[in-house]
């Protein structure tokens, strides 16, 4: 019976064998990643120190051993060394048979016929063929890190960027802490530099206030936003380019103070805007009509108060006490329409007192220098011998010419706070608008447009003739206030 | 001693091989895995238009072998007991009458089942147990056949129309489904000078019956090692689509794989094959080497499969690459 020592010696050659050729294999794969990480340590030799080469060396070094070990330790299966032979030597699986064959106990004698076939043959062929070396992708490009290894240390170190935080501290403490740290590291650091105390300025305003108007000096100093407080003007901050190609209209409206709205009283704080802003706050969304008989004696109220404000005279349009008393025994009796009458005489004079406080400066305002004269003055009809701007373009939503003046926008816009249509009249020439009350008598009725629509046209419009240049400049912020100021409503 | 026993059947074979192709001229490869099944103990089914020489290697193989012949010329009209025998009363000296066994033509060494696929499947299920057992039924009594039992059965791939093609059961009980292809031009030569001269080739007994027993016995000792084994079973697996590791292409053209019987039939011709070849155990180059015989018919293909006229043996040679593919696959030292 075979014993199979030929064979189990041919097992111990072939897995020998086996190992060398693996442990060469990941050895180099080891080395080469090694070399890898070795180029980083020596590429980083100006943190590392005097240790990135040594420490370069021993991560080379460490992968071909991790590698050698791995090669070394890994398992074979005598099986597959077997059969890499028979493979090699064309044997026809009598190797790995014979293997197989050994470790049955009921062997015939063919079996053992064959274990002695197997041995004779392994003992006949030269088992170092069988195992070819093999070499791993890696080794291709070993010569890459090798070569960067060799030339690394003669090059400069990559210089290490200051990767610390920066520091926030202010810099009155920045300059306190050497005085705070020891004195050692006060030695250690340098002295800084006597810096001259330099004014805060906004990099924008800077230029800005190389041309100061010694009229204007207390509204120019600082910040022109703060200048324009509460005007459309004060976020209209241009870019450079925008500034290098069309100026800043704040700036030009600095140095024509005469055209300027009056900048020291704050229009967006009127007493008709107040109310205003007190009466939507009450109703907070509810429709005007459903206003309750208090909420209008709130509202009563609040005008009343004012109305006893310094400056408000007696009489005329800046009083409006008598509206007030009417309003109030109105709400009394339970008349509701009669109390809103009163208000909206009292809302009124109001707004009258609003326009007259602004002087020229409204819409009409613009031209009234020239045209206003005594109690013409805000009425906004133009003179005789000045047409006024848009003439012969018509206005929104027709578009047909009509030379007649159409009464004052500003009263007729102003007419209720609650409203929400605007009346105009019939006139002649195409008509985009249409008709929402089409009950009785229609030649009759006014026609009534959206409000809302209405604005929106004629904001549209104002654009258009602002970006075509069509106003002076000196009014350009007037127009726009003025639409801003419908817009609020 | 079993170094001799395997010197021994390499020589018989060489000479029985030899022998044959004194009248067989090519076809080298059909003569030797006749041989191999021959000495496998398994049936084969040779397919071949006519005039190719098959019943003609039949006959001569069974005039190498000092065994008994049989040829049935099987047609539409064959009943089964023209197969395999029949009572009939007989009178005895005595004048009483009995039934006696009349013997039919299945009773032979070597039987030659010509055009198999023309008679009926009756007739043709007839032979299912003579070829599996070894032995006919006939009125409730079975009668061995005369071992070696070996039978070549022949069919004509051309002519289909009035034949029976042999049912699948019927087919998985040959070992091996041999093709048999034209001659090459040197080849027919050849056949044209021995066969049209005034001496006609004859050939000699060369193998007794026992000694082809003797020899039978013997593969069935060689010995085959687990990973052997393992890679014949995985490719008789891998014909069956359902199997989990099966490759694409079986799982796309074939309807069942093979049977068991093909794990035995392939394991069988290795070891003769390895035998043949003077070695005491089975390689898997072995297996590889007899795979298409022993799976060809019995792998049946699905509807795409014969839609696109797939062939078989491409079929199983692509399978039969995969398989080897996936068991070499690990045995790679340097992944392991």
């Amino acid at each position: 019976m075979a014993h199979g020592a030929g064979l189990g010696l041919t097992i111990t050659r072939l897995t020998r064998l086996i190992r060398q050729r693996r442990a060469l294999y990941y050895g180099v794969r080891g080395l080469v990643w090694g070399l890898c990480l070795a180029i980083i340590a020596v590429a980083l030799r100006a943190m590392i120190g005097p240790w990135a080469l040594p420490l370069a060396g021993a991560l080379g070094a460490g992968g071909a051993l991790l590698g050698i070990l791995y090669g070394v330790l890994l398992r074979v299966p005598p099986v597959d060394a077997l059969g890499l032979a028979d493979r090699a030597f064309d044997l026809k699986d009598r190797l790995a048979t014979a293997h197989d064959l050994l470790g049955r106990a009921d062997r015939s004698g063919l079996a053992d016929a064959a274990i002695a076939d197997a041995e004779t043959h392994a003992a006949q062929v030269t088992l170092g063929r069988a195992v070819p070396w093999r070499w791993p992708r890696e080794l291709k490009i070993l010569p890459a890190p090798v070569l960067a290894l060799a030339v690394l240390p003669y090059l400069p170190p990559i210089p290490v960027p200051d990767v610390s935080m920066p520091s926030f501290t202010p810099a009155a403490e920045e300059e306190k802490k050497p005085e705070a740290a020891g004195p050692q590291q006060a030695l250690e650091r340098p002295a800084p530099k006597k810096t001259e105390k330099v004014e805060r300025v906004e990099m924008q305003d800077r230029d800005y206030q190389t041309r100061p108007n010694p009229e204007s000096r207390e509204h120019t100093k600082g910040d022109l936003a703060a200048a324009f407080k509460d005007t459309n003007v004060a976020t209209k901050r241009p870019d450079f380019s925008s500034f290098l190609k069309q100026g800043d209209d704040r700036i030009r409206l600095l140095e024509r103070v005469d055209s300027l709205p009056d900048l020291q009283r704050d229009f967006t704080q009127s007493q008709y805007k107040v109310m205003f802003r007190k009466s939507r706050s009450l109703l907070s969304g509810m429709d005007p009509r459903q206003m309750t008989p208090e909420k209008l004696r709130q509202l009563l109220e609040e005008m009343n108060r004012m109305g006893r404000r310094p400056g408000s005279g007696s009489g005329g349009e800046g009083d409006w006490g008598q509206e007030m008393m009417e309003g109030a025994e109105a709400l009394d009796r339970g008349q509701m329409d009669k109390a809103m009458e009163a208000m909206e005489r009292a809302l009124q004079k109001m707004r009258a007192q609003d326009e007259r406080d602004r002087g020229g400066k409204g819409l009409q305002g613009g031209k009234d220098r020239g045209r206003g004269r005594d109690g013409e003055r805000g009425t906004g009809r133009p003179g005789e011998d000045e047409p006024d701007f848009g003439d012969g373009q018509g206005s929104l939503p027709g578009k047909g010419t009509n030379p007649g003046w159409k009464g004052d926008p500003t009263q007729r816009l102003g007419q209720n706070p609650f409203d929400i249509g605007v009346e105009g009249q019939m006139r002649k020439g195409r008509r985009e608008s249409y008709d929402t009350n089409m009950l009785g008598k229609g030649a009759q009725n006014p026609s009534r447009l959206p409000s809302m629509s209405v604005v929106t046209q004629y904001r549209k419009m104002m654009e258009e003739a602002l970006a075509k240049e069509a106003i002076p400049l000196d009014y350009r912020s007037q127009v726009r206030d003025y639409f801003q100021a419908l817009e609020d409503r | 001693m079993a170094g001799e026993r395997v010197e021994t059947f390499v020589q018989s074979y060489g000479r029985l091989e030899q022998e044959v192709h004194k009248v067989i001229v090519g076809h080298d490869e059909i003569v030797d895995q006749v041989l191999v099944a021959l000495f496998a103990g398994g049936h084969v089914l040779l397919e071949g238009v006519p005039g190719l020489g098959k019943t003609l290697l039949v006959r001569t193989l069974a005039g190498c072998l000092d065994l008994s012949f049989s040829r049935i010329q099987f047609t539409p009209d064959l009943m089964p007991a023209d197969i395999i025998g029949t009572n009939i009363i007989v009178e005895d000296a005595d004048g009483r009458r009995h039934f006696q066994f009349e013997r039919g033509p299945v009773f032979a060494h070597i039987l030659l089942a010509d055009e198999v696929n023309r008679a009926t499947p009756k007739t043709q299920s007839a032979l299912l147990e003579a070829m599996q057992e070894s032995s006919a039924t006939v009125a409730g009594v079975t009668h061995r056949l005369p071992p070696p039992f070996f039978v070549l059965a022949t069919q004509n791939p051309i002519e289909m129309e009035g034949t029976y093609p042999l049912p699948e059961a019927q087919l998985d009980r040959f070992l091996f489904k041999l093709r048999v292809r034209y001659p090459a031009l040197e080849q027919l030569n050849e056949i044209i000078d021995r066969t049209t001269s005034v001496s006609e080739p004859t050939v000699q007994q060369v193998m007794t019956g026992s000694e082809a027993l003797a020899a039978r016995d013997l593969v069935r000792e060689v010995p085959i090692a687990a990973h052997v084994r393992q890679f014949a079973a995985t490719l008789v697996m891998a014909t069956h689509p359902q199997w989990e590791e099966a490759p694409d292409i079986t799982r796309r053209y074939i309807r069942y794989g093979a049977s068991p019987r093909a794990a035995q039939a392939l394991v069988l011709g290795a070891k003769v094959l390895a035998l043949r070849a003077g070695r005491f155990a089975v390689s898997i180059d072995d297996v590889k080497s007899i795979a298409l015989p022993v799976l060809r018919h019995r792998v049946i293909l699905n509807f795409e499969g014969e839609a696109e006229g797939i062939d078989a043996d491409r079929l199983l040679t692509e399978v039969l690459e995969a398989v080897d593919a996936s068991s070499r696959e690990g045995k790679e030292v340097f992944l392991r």
